[in-house]
């Protein structure tokens, strides 16, 4: 198991956000966590990469909590997310974006040695191999020497997915990287997450669209008022009665 | 393009190195050392305020503590003028570690950031100046020694000259290897987005005091220098004043790059010998290109020109 | 020694008002600009020297001379702002360079015109009271209910009117209010020029008191934007707590510690302050 999230509960004040959730992610699966809006799926996500403590329970990164550790440890420790609003830096561009975001990979490779680099440059030139080659994989390449500020809302999605598998993750955890995004893009989308699936990265990918995450995911896990109320293959989960109820009855009340 | 870079380069750095064989006048040269000693200051200031996004005021301190720094080492430790700029270069560093990892560990940012800073450095000019024992307060210190290099007393202009000259070419050469490097990129990281910087992995404390101890590194290097060339060290070197002073030589300049501050410091220290001001007159012109700079062009001389052919170059 | 610690506590708290109407200065055009002006001091230093040319040369009585100084410091502060001040909205580190600027300017200016020699105003109100066993000063104590009354009365106009409402509707969000038909330019050109007409006041008072420099202002600007950090920026009545602390502070402490250090003590606070209470004092009320 290489992510266990055990009895997790979030409660800001008097509201509870996640209620006593639990699951596990194996090596190699994609997970889709999806749920109404308010349904508490970004807190969920937020505590499973621990951004912030839970009020109860805990979540083990491959056997060892991760409650409390500071972001860049946890990112340097496998397991990397994406905003669902994309961060981006806006002064750079798309190239750029992935340089910075090879970190990790120089770190991990040299250490301290890294800073020899500062005398050889070349020392570094796997990681810009490597940037471009992710480049490829997100479908990137036409606006790669383009400025964040200047690229449509579906490049800065993807360049948050580029950016986070510069990363090399062993768990990259989504957040609605769907929404806002037109159907020709979560296509794309789609197509980029099926590649990342072939060469083994695990994904738990968290969204409202049922569609998507049905398509794309091995397992699903139904959420509605922060509790988990389904869990196993997509098309079972998206038939149970519970999920039905939690969608239409949201769709109603909104009527 | 890039041949044409090298060339310019080439044709400027020789330019330099050969200016003393036919400029004899002692005060054009004068104002060179005093250009380039304040090019190195904005230039390692920059490290930290434009490449990092961190408005320090702790330069001024820098700069000035390490001349005194280098005055006792050599007065109570008997060492060299050298090993003197080494030693104080390291106690800077070791008050640097001190004041950025509180501001840093406290994430103390922007207005925040400058004002703690600005009460470090304020605490130390008081120090400075009422540790009559140590620094004789108010009237300074008379530097009669001067460095020796390689068999050399580094007296006259010329010997200044070089020196300075050379000492600035290597904060160039380091400050443009750390800044196109990945420690480069992660100040880049933290200046523009350090939230994102640290989901990616990057330690944002750490590099932001990486910064801010390279930068203070090298401004001790060149208060150091500074205080030797000119002979003597008063309080007035840890003042307010004289951090505003390297705002105003980056802005000038600009802050996108590693050289162009050298050109707002070359400006501004050659301005005042070139016309004759009063103190007054000085600090009026001084406070009018500071608001001009900002409200007219905020990326600065070099920024400006560099953006207008740009934009020649793409029509 | 009870006259000396009595006098220093009220030398501290007229200080520590002036201190507190800079600040509250400090804090209206941080919430409303979100730029920290630096240049109040100068039109502090504006207000002395106005109240000292309509007194001393104008021959106009104090109180009529006092109310043309925050006139004509109110119309500098509206050119101030129109030129430069409006520029720099919302962008901290410009504004923080402009109005920093704007001090070498019209510091170095007010030297040209006025030269380094202190100028001493003629004694407005002369006179002390005897209160059980100390002696107030009259003119010292008129300063301090003046500036009191100013403070409390900025604070009631915040929470009673229209125009304080709106001030607190956009200091929480700026787009709401604008949504809610706030007219933004206006309100912050309002408050920008409130501000330098508080620190006119301010140093119209202070001229009274104390001879003046054209220096004067820097320091007090610095001391201001320390009191307004220590209570919290964008607490009205916090700023004069925070300026009444930092002036007793002061006062009291320069009998007990080396008075060289007065100015440390200050920054001190300031910074253990900003560390371990990051929201300032008074955090919480507004």
């Amino acid at each position: 198991m290489l992510l266990e999230v055990r009895k997790l509960t979030k409660r800001f004040g008097g509201l509870t956000a996640v209620a006593d959730v639990s699951f596990g992610i194996s090596k190699g699966e994609i997970v889709g966590i999806f749920g109404p809006n308010g349904s508490g799926k970004t807190t969920l996500l937020n505590l499973v990469a621990g951004l912030m403590p839970p009020t109860e329970g805990g979540v083990l990164w491959k056997s060892v909590p991760i409650q409390g550790l500071p972001a860049h440890e946890v990112a340097a420790s496998g397991l990397v997310k994406t905003f669902q609003n994309p961060q981006l830096f806006a002064e750079l561009t798309v190239l750029e974006h992935l340089h910075i975001a090879a970190h990790l990979e120089l770190k991990r490779r040299l250490g301290w040695r890294r800073l020899a680099t500062l005398v050889r440059p070349d020392l570094a030139q796997a990681g810009h191999e490597r940037a471009a080659q992710i480049v490829r994989i997100c479908r990137l390449e036409a606006s790669r020497d383009r400025l964040a500020a200047e690229i449509s809302y579906g490049e800065e999605k993807m360049l948050g997915v580029a950016m986070a598998l510069m990363c090399e993750p062993e768990l990259l955890l989504l957040d609605e990287p769907a929404s806002g995004l037109g159907a020709g893009e979560i296509e794309n989308l789609e197509a980029v997450l099926r590649d990342l699936k072939a060469q083994g990265t695990t994904l738990c990918i968290i969204d409202h669209k049922v569609g998507f995450l049905g398509r794309l995911a091995d397992r699903a896990i139904g959420l509605h008022h922060g509790a988990k109320i389904a869990e196993g293959a997509p098309d079972e989960v998206l038939r149970n009665p519970d999920v039905v109820m939690a969608y239409l009855g949201h769709s109603r009340d909104r009527i | 393009m890039r041949f044409q870079n090298r060339f310019l380069f080439f044709a400027l750095a020789v330019a330099l190195l050969a200016l003393p064989l036919g400029v004899k006048s002692d005060v054009v040269l004068t104002i060179l050392v005093f250009s380039w000693l304040q090019g190195m200051l904005a230039v390692s200031f920059n490290l930290i305020f434009g490449f990092t996004g961190q408005l320090t005021m702790f330069h001024a301190a820098a700069f000035g503590i390490a001349g005194y720094a280098t005055h006792l080492s050599m007065q109570h430790l008997g060492v060299g003028y050298w090993t003197g700029t080494v030693l104080a270069a390291l106690f800077v560093s070791v008050l640097s570690i001190i004041v950025g990892t509180i501001c840093f560990r406290f994430r103390l940012k922007e207005f925040y950031f400058a004002i703690v800073t600005l009460a470090f450095s304020e605490m130390a000019r008081l120090t400075v100046l009422n540790w009559n024992s140590v620094t004789n307060g108010t009237l300074g210190i008379n530097l009669q020694e001067k460095p020796w290099l390689f068999g050399f007393k580094v007296n006259d202009t010329v010997s200044w000259y070089y020196l300075s000259l050379v000492a600035l070419a290597v904060t160039l050469l380091v400050c443009s290897r750390l800044v196109h490097s990945w420690m480069g990129r992660c100040f880049s990281a933290i200046r523009l987005n350090d939230e994102l910087g640290d989901t990616l992995g990057i330690n944002v404390f750490r590099y932001k005091l990486a910064a801010f101890v390279a930068g203070n590194f090298i401004a001790a290097v060149t208060g150091s220098l500074y205080a030797y060339y000119l002979g003597s060290l008063e309080p007035g070197f840890l003042s307010i004043d004289q951090s505003l002073g390297i705002v105003a030589m980056v802005l000038l300049g600009g802050r996108s790059s590693v050289f162009a501050p050298v050109v707002g410091a070359v400006l501004l220290t050659a301005l005042p010998h070139l016309i004759h001001f009063s103190a007054e007159v000085r600090s009026i012109v001084y406070g009018s290109i500071l608001i001009l700079t900002i409200l007219v062009m905020p990326q600065g001389i070099y920024g400006s020109i560099a953006a207008l052919l740009r934009k020649r170059h793409a029509s | 020694m009870g006259q000396l610690i009595f006098g220093q506590l009220l030398n501290g708290a007229i200080i520590g008002t002036l201190y507190g109407i800079i600040a509250l200065g400090v804090t209206l055009t941080f919430g409303i600009t979100g730029i920290v002006n630096f240049a109040l001091g100068v039109f502090m230093m504006l207000g002395a020297y106005a109240a000292w040319y309509f007194t001393d040369t104008a021959g106009l009585p104090y109180p009529i001379a006092v109310l043309c100084a925050v006139g004509v410091t109110a119309l500098a502060g509206l050119v101030a702002d129109q030129a430069l001040f409006r520029f720099t909205r919302n962008n901290l580190v410009n504004g923080l360079l402009v109005s920093i600027g704007m001090i070498a300017v019209l510091e170095a200016t007010a030297l040209l015109i006025f030269t380094a020699t202190p100028k001493e105003l003629h004694r407005v109100m002369p006179g002390v009271i005897q209160f059980m066993g100390f002696v107030l000063p009259k003119m010292k104590l008129t300063v301090f209910l003046v500036l009191l009354a100013v403070i409390f009365g900025t604070y009631a106009a915040l929470t009673r009117t229209w125009i304080g409402r709106a001030a607190y509707a956009y200091a929480q969000n700026p787009e709401a209010a604008e949504l809610m038909g706030v007219r933004t330019a206006r309100l912050q050109t309002g408050v920008v020029v409130y501000s330098t007409a508080l620190a006119g006041l301010g140093g119209a008072l202070y001229a009274s008191l104390y001879s003046l420099e054209p220096t004067l202002g820097s320091l007090f600007v610095l001391k201001a934007v320390e009191a307004a950090i220590l209570a919290g920026i964008g607490s009205v009545i916090g700023s004069l707590f925070g300026g009444v602390i930092l002036g007793v502070t002061e006062g009291v402490g320069s009998i007990y510690l080396p008075l060289a250090f007065r100015d440390v003590y200050g920054l001190v606070f300031l910074v253990a302050i900003l560390l371990f209470m990051p929201a300032g004092l008074f955090a919480g009320r507004k």
